[in-house]
């Protein structure tokens, strides 16, 4: 095959897709992850592929996990564990009429978190906290929440301890009336349904990729309820990790419920069945 | 809240989270990518997988939900709708089937990247050993080949594609 060994300048097409492809093999050789922008059609995509097989194969070293991500996937995974675990089991009854706050939020204070029976064993979670609440509380978005899901004939049920939802984690939870997730968004708790605004199907909660996903039709929902991967968002953050294509419609946002935190517990507002 | 499948899950964590982030590393190439593929497995685990069930078959679960996301990545990235599983793992048996993961020394992925190599012709397997193997910088390959810069970028280009189109499925 001459035509392999002929270096000839190349034309100015290729000249560029060869220079484009640098960038993108420049970031596999130093382990970093490589912009999928480099990569323009089918035949780069496999010379993509076969790179990053080079690259790995090479020294066995590289394909070692950093023991610091290994550590912290096991915090996190043990977290989900219980959170899941919480969901299986019959939730405490506790009725109750009180004074709900007027939004479906609450922000922690360090009384709260250290009066609410948030002890030494909760280490990792509690500096995690104890961080997130220390910033301003301004310039916090406010819901504007629309009909009140449940009037006055309701009770604060008990949903999950405080210490179990760290920032950047999500607890499932139901109570007769309401299936959901308690989240803590910097330090913010809320709860949102754990139902999809397009055709009911149950969300699950993706610690990786901060959000609360649709396995029917792959919408996501951010901790405040809202679409994540709109095509509204997508224009202004480009692609949503993990999705080739926006998702289609526009949804409504996820109900939210009001909640308190009480006793190191989160409380919802929920209906009496 | 304490579960009683807790002590059970971290143990399955700890016993297969090496290998299987090894494997999706030999085929996804960048730690931070097979870092996320790595917690998007074990999420699905803890969420979906039976901790009762065997070693060999919790194995196997993994390593096929480990193939399935590592397929979704190229997917949804690189728009390769086309991808076969086949075409991503050669030589890799049905996970079903498969009672241990494979030993890295048989990784049917470095054993692709081997066959490749060999096959191509002088100047292109040169240029990648150069790049890949000794790590070497653009300007040092293209002062080892007598090139240009510019020519070893479209010499590695070529290189690839050539090495592509021979690993795209019809290995002998």
């Amino acid at each position: 095959m001459p035509d392999d060994r002929d270096l000839r300048p190349a034309d100015r097409a290729e000249d560029a897709a060869a220079e484009r492809f640098e960038r993108y093999l420049e970031a596999v050789l130093r382990d970093g992850r490589p912009s999928p922008e480099d990569v323009t059609d089918g035949d780069e995509a496999e010379m993509a592929r076969l790179a990053a097989e080079l690259h790995a194969a090479v020294d066995p070293e590289t394909g070692t996990p950093d023991p610091a991500f290994v550590d912290q996937l096991r915090v996190r995974m043990r977290q989900a564990d219980a959170g899941i675990a919480a969901v299986r089991q019959p939730l405490p009854y506790r009725p109750g009429v009180a004074d709900a706050p007027p939004h479906g939020r609450v922000r922690l204070t360090r009384r709260q978190l250290l009066g609410g029976g948030l002890v030494a064993g909760a280490g990792i979670a509690a500096g995690a906290v104890g961080a997130a609440i220390l910033r301003p509380a301004g310039g916090s978005t406010s819901f504007t929440g629309g009909t009140e899901l449940v009037g006055d004939n309701g009770f604060w049920a008990p949903v999950a301890a405080v210490a179990d939802v760290p920032p950047g984690s999500a607890i499932r939870f139901s109570t007769a009336a309401f299936d959901g997730f308690v989240v803590n968004d910097h330090g913010e708790i809320r709860a949102l349904s754990a139902i999809c605004t397009h055709m009911g199907c149950a969300l699950h909660f993706r610690p990786e990729w901060q959000d609360l996903r649709c396995p029917c039709h792959p919408a996501s929902f951010d901790f405040s309820g809202a679409l994540a991967n709109g095509s509204d968002r997508w224009r202004a953050n480009g692609a949503y990790r993990g999705d080739a294509q926006a998702y289609p419609a526009s949804l409504p946002a996820l109900a939210r419920p009001r909640v308190k935190v009480e006793g190191g517990q989160v409380l919802v507002w929920t209906a009496q069945v | 809240m304490e579960s009683p499948s807790r002590g059970r899950f971290e143990e399955i964590y700890d016993a297969h989270v090496v290998p299987i982030y090894r494997y999706i590393y030999a085929r996804i190439g960048n730690r931070p990518d097979a870092e996320d593929i790595t917690a998007q497995v074990f999420t699905r685990a803890v969420e979906q997988l039976d901790v009762t069930r065997e070693d060999g078959q919790i194995a196997s679960w993994l390593y096929r939900v480990s193939q399935n996301a590592i397929a979704d990545h190229w997917r949804a990235f690189y728009r390769l709708p086309l991808l076969t599983e086949a075409q991503l793992a050669p030589g890799w048996e049905p996970v079903a089937e498969a009672e241990q993961p494979p030993k890295r020394d048989d990784d049917p992925a470095a054993m692709r990247v081997e066959a490749v190599l060999r096959r191509l012709p002088e100047q292109y397997r040169r240029v990648l050993e150069l790049r890949f193997l000794q790590r070497m910088s653009v300007a040092e390959t293209a002062r080892e080949l007598g090139v240009s810069r510019g020519n070893a970028k479209v010499l590695q280009y070529r290189a690839l594609r050539k090495a592509a189109l021979l690993g795209d499925g019809s290995d002998a």
